[in-house]
């Protein structure tokens, strides 16, 4: 899994088929995709990671939530709100990915969230569709947003992720374009590669911090 | 303005793009006022006049577009954040760039067409023709109805407007949804 959506939603959510999807992700040059309430797969030669999404809960909810569905498959994504909500979801474990950070407050994500991200090994994602799809006032808060966590980024090294937020195969851009997007918000090409792979990375058994030679 | 010589005159770059969802009846003044308006809006009437954007022609569902020589990556971004045209949801997804448009014409005769003919593409790259029959002949399990070209999907019934390769493009029957919804032949076989 190098190269991940973080995040599509396939029918009934969206108005593509799970299949049809991982068809146009596999022209479009990714070899994995999370998709929403979907099971896992291997389809059209693309690997489809089944991604639950937790949205208006308090973080206690989260924590039972997380623990009821206890299955290392699937992608834990959590929609940022407040900041002490942000902060208690980051150090949880089984979260893997904090998103929509441009929708939530101003001051949602700081560097006290940035660090516990970083320490617990939580993705953020760079959702592209408000860059894509938003004009004005709206995708300039997005843009800032993202200059922001990219700040933040550089000084704790969090893993990130990048998703299209795909409801539609016309959602959905090519690796290429996602490289130009990402240089939008000051990305270089091998920043957006460990956003693309990140999905791989967070997903793979952590090495201990002590290796017992013998 | 006179003509410039031709060595006086600006280089250009054309782009050869090509528009999704496959059969959209687009104009090529209403595509020139959707990439003038997500250009404006992600750069500014500054870059965007350095950028000098033109829809060239639009032929068999590719879009010839053209943009000064040195822009082509800010519009290539600016293309990619397109959603749509006029009222209709549209990606352009670009194949190629060159310094002429005879080029991309010949790129466009090597991939073949991007249209429909009786909603099937007949496009070069549609390599599995067996598929195509089985749709058009309405042998999609489940179908409900005598028209050959509907099929059942989520116990409704929709009627195929495009068929490529694996992708089958549905709509609902009836007049109050038109929306597309996009499957693939392993969809209408599973439901």
């Amino acid at each position: 899994m190098k190269i991940t959506d973080a995040c599509v939603y396939p029918y009934p959510r969206g108005n593509s088929s799970v299949h049809r999807l991982a068809l146009e992700a596999r022209t479009l040059g990714y070899d994995s995709i999370v998709a929403v309430d979907t099971p896992s797969c291997e389809t059209e030669g693309v690997t489809v990671l089944s991604g639950l999404m937790i949205a208006d809960m308090p973080a206690k909810e989260v924590a039972n939530r997380i623990k009821r569905g206890k299955d290392p498959k699937i992608v834990v994504s959590v929609l940022a709100r407040d900041n002490g909500f942000n902060r208690a979801v980051c150090g949880m474990k089984g979260v893997h990915i904090l998103r929509d950070i441009p929708c939530a407050d101003k001051y949602a994500f700081d560097h006290v969230t940035a660090k516990i991200a970083a320490d617990n090994g939580t993705a953020i994602d760079l959702d592209l569709s408000p860059i894509i799809s938003r004009r004005g006032h709206a995708r300039e808060k997005a843009i800032h947003s993202y200059l922001d966590i990219l700040l933040l980024r550089n000084r704790f090294e969090f893993p990130f992720t990048i998703s299209s937020g795909a409801r539609s195969v016309l959602d959905m851009r090519p690796v290429r374009e996602v490289s130009g997007l990402c240089s939008l918000i000051g990305m270089d090409v091998q920043d957006t590669e460990d956003a693309l792979a990140g999905v791989g990375r967070i997903l793979a058994p952590k090495e201990t911090a002590v290796k017992v030679i013998s | 303005m006179s003509v410039r010589p031709p060595t006086l005159r600006e280089k250009r770059r054309y782009l050869l793009a090509k528009i999704e969802p496959c059969g959209m009846p687009v104009e090529g003044k209403d595509l020139y006022y959707a990439i003038h308006e997500a250009a404006t809006s992600l750069w500014g009437d500054v870059v965007v006049a350095a950028m000098q954007p033109a829809v060239i022609a639009i032929e068999d569902g590719y879009a010839i577009l053209r943009c000064r020589r040195g822009t082509e990556r800010e519009f290539a971004i600016s293309l990619s954040t397109i959603t749509g045209c006029r009222d209709t949801r549209i990606a352009l997804r670009i194949i190629a760039a060159s310094g002429t448009i005879d080029t991309l014409r010949d790129r466009i005769k090597d991939l073949g067409p991007y249209v429909m003919k009786n909603g099937k593409v007949t496009s070069a790259e549609t390599g599995d023709s067996s598929k195509n029959q089985s749709m058009e002949t309405g042998d999609s399990s489940g179908s409900a109805s005598t028209d050959p070209r509907d099929c059942t999907f989520d116990t409704r019934v929709y009627q195929i407007v495009h068929c490529d390769g694996h992708k089958v493009d549905v709509i609902e029957k009836g007049f109050k949804n038109t929306h597309r919804l996009f499957l693939t032949t392993a969809d209408l076989e599973e439901k």
